[in-house]
């Protein structure tokens, strides 16, 4: 698939480029409310993807870039080449040419990151699907495209198969948003009772509403080229029992990203990692099965695959290395945001989590769903606008968790963590003035339970 | 017409690091190097009118382009961070140096220092 430069792949092929072109969706939407507010553009409203994607990818290389001056700054040595380990002490690299570079170190990181997975199993999918790689770096226009995922939960953090349906639903948003014809095919959905269920449920039934398909609980057969160059694919209905064809523009998988460690040589050198995942097995310090030979990021079993997390986790190593530091890296409730066309941010734990640890008689879930105040003057649905903040029902009534859909949910939640982070309570937050007109206000509002049964829907001032 | 004409001869893009050396380092007239990016949108406004302004010179100064994903041991060698970065050099020193877009008049004043001192 795309290679790239030196900034790992949140500046590559994740998080920026993908939040860029989640923005250039947003300004789509925001173009067709502005007639609301008295602007007058005139419709259709056509986007040029070759100027977003020249965009969004100078603007990554800018970073690349940075990212070698940073290096440089710092006197930290640069190779630029593929390595593997030859003993516990020393890194064999080569370059693209072939020329072989030996360096040795008291200790060594590996931060290799995963690659995208393909379904091998299905016929055509090496040869003619992408993956987001790709996407991000296509310098023409992807046309209708169809999206696989396997699995249906929301879940970044610990997500055992490293399946991303959140890449999918991601993608799928912005190709919707910029106007192409999108489709989203998964195989299996979660089953009812499961509360990301619900948040699930409600990113995506507002992606449908908003113009993405879906064809849930189905998977691909067969991947074959057309002589028209586009791609036809034959799928089979579960639910129906029938096999269905249509044909696409673009195929892109997104069945989890897997850690490229065959390479390495790690079993030469002793690290272990888990079978079924292929992830580098660490502790709490980050090491590995061999004292001396760290692991970070997105390669290491039971961890978020986050950028945040495997920086701090990073600094956190280096201080205890060579400062006096003995600080480990706390990977509770870690914020994060799923950068769909409605968007789902949430910090700490899930409803299910929080019944599963403490037990549902002691946990209050408040809720409500609201609506923004943009979206009424440009008369815009609000139905998947909700939010959620799971309590102990005793001990100070701490919140556990806070989950949020809705417009900016990154900048919303952002602040919150750090509420969590200090173990703040309900009776903390009904004291927190909520800022005036807002939606984030509305969590300082929230009263609402579960439990009560009551109608969630709260009213505007 | 003017810029592309009396242009060819007195613009280069450097193709190597020796590349460099013979035409830059041992040159012996004075050169100003543009380091410059594809993912630049600055440096595709500086380019242009540098050259133009070089070509007013009258061949006593030569302009070398140095792309720095392409020469990136080069560019760091240097310390570009920022570009477009442009250098003076003279007799293989850099006399001089600034950083970003500057109009025709402050590349007409920058050359003619370079060619006068």
């Amino acid at each position: 698939g795309t290679s790239w430069g030196v900034g790992g792949t949140c500046v590559n092929v994740g998080c920026i480029p993908k939040k860029l072109m989640h923005q250039a969706a947003l300004l789509g939407t925001a173009l067709k409310d502005a007639q609301h507010y008295g602007w007058n553009i005139t419709q259709p409203i056509h986007h040029t993807w070759s100027v977003m994607a020249q965009g969004v990818q100078n603007y990554v290389k800018s970073l690349n870039w940075g990212h070698r001056v940073q290096l440089q700054d710092k006197k930290v040595k640069y190779f630029n080449v593929k390595g593997s380990f030859s003993d516990p002490h020393t890194v064999r690299g080569l370059t693209k040419a072939g020329k072989e570079t030996i360096v040795t170190a008291d200790s060594i990181v590996i931060a290799t990151g995963g690659r995208p997975k393909y379904p091998t199993h299905i016929a055509g999918a090496l040869e003619h699907g992408i993956t987001s790689d790709d996407l991000f770096w296509l310098k023409e226009s992807p046309g209708k495209t169809l999206l696989y995922c396997v699995y249906m939960e929301l879940f970044f953090s610990i997500s055992l198969t490293g399946a991303s349906p959140d890449v999918s639903l991601e993608c799928a948003g912005f190709l919707t948003g910029i106007g192409l014809d999108t489709t989203v095919m998964m195989r299996s959905t979660p089953l009812r009772g499961f509360d990301q269920a619900q948040m699930a449920s409600l990113v995506t039934e507002h992606m449908e509403s908003y113009g993405t398909k879906f064809l849930k609980r189905c998977f691909p057969t067969k991947v074959e080229k057309l002589e028209s160059n586009r791609l036809e694919v034959t799928w089979k209905n579960t639910d129906l029992g029938t096999e269905e064809t249509d044909s696409f523009d673009t195929v892109m998988w997104a069945v989890g990203r897997a850690p490229d460690t065959k390479t390495l040589n790690l079993e030469t050198v002793g690290v272990k990692t888990n079978s079924e995942t292929g992830k580098i097995i660490v502790d709490a310090s980050e090491a590995t099965s061999v004292p001396h030979i760290y692991a970070i990021g997105d390669i290491t079993e039971g961890r978020p695959e986050l950028t945040p997390t495997a920086i701090a986790a990073g600094k956190l190593l280096a201080h205890r290395l060579f400062g006096q530091s003995s600080e480990l890296m706390d990977y509770d409730n870690v914020p994060t945001t799923v950068f769909t066309p409605l968007e789902y941010g949430c910090v700490g734990l899930s409803e299910e989590a929080a019944v599963q640890c403490h037990g549902s008689d002691n946990i209050e879930v408040f809720h409500a769903y609201y609506k923004p105040l943009e979206f009424t003057v440009a008369e815009r649905d609000a139905t998947q606008c909700y939010m959620k903040m799971v309590c102990l029902r005793e001990r100070g009534q701490r919140i556990l968790g806070l989950h949020f859909i809705g417009p900016n949910a990154g900048e919303v939640i952002q602040g919150f963590a750090l509420g969590i982070k200090c173990g703040a309570t309900y009776p903390q937050l009904m004291k927190t003035v909520g800022i005036h007109p807002t939606c984030a206000e509305e969590v300082t509002k929230l009263h609402i339970t579960k439990r009560s049964g009551l109608d969630a829907t709260v009213t505007g001032c | 017409a003017f810029g592309t004409s009396v242009g060819r001869g007195s613009t280069f893009n450097v193709q190597d690091g020796s590349d460099f050396q013979d035409r830059v380092v041992n040159s012996p007239k004075p050169v100003v190097v543009d380091f410059h990016a594809q993912w630049c949108g600055p440096c595709k406004i500086l380019g242009p009118r540098l050259e133009k302004m070089v070509a007013k010179q009258e061949g006593k100064v030569v302009m070398a382009k140095v792309d720095i994903d392409d020469h990136t041991d080069l560019a760091i060698e240097y310390e570009v961070s920022a570009v477009p970065t442009v250098l003076a050099m003279k007799n293989g020193d850099v006399v001089d140096k600034f950083v970003g877009i500057k109009d025709e008049d402050q590349l007409e004043a920058f050359l003619k220092k370079l060619i006068g001192a």
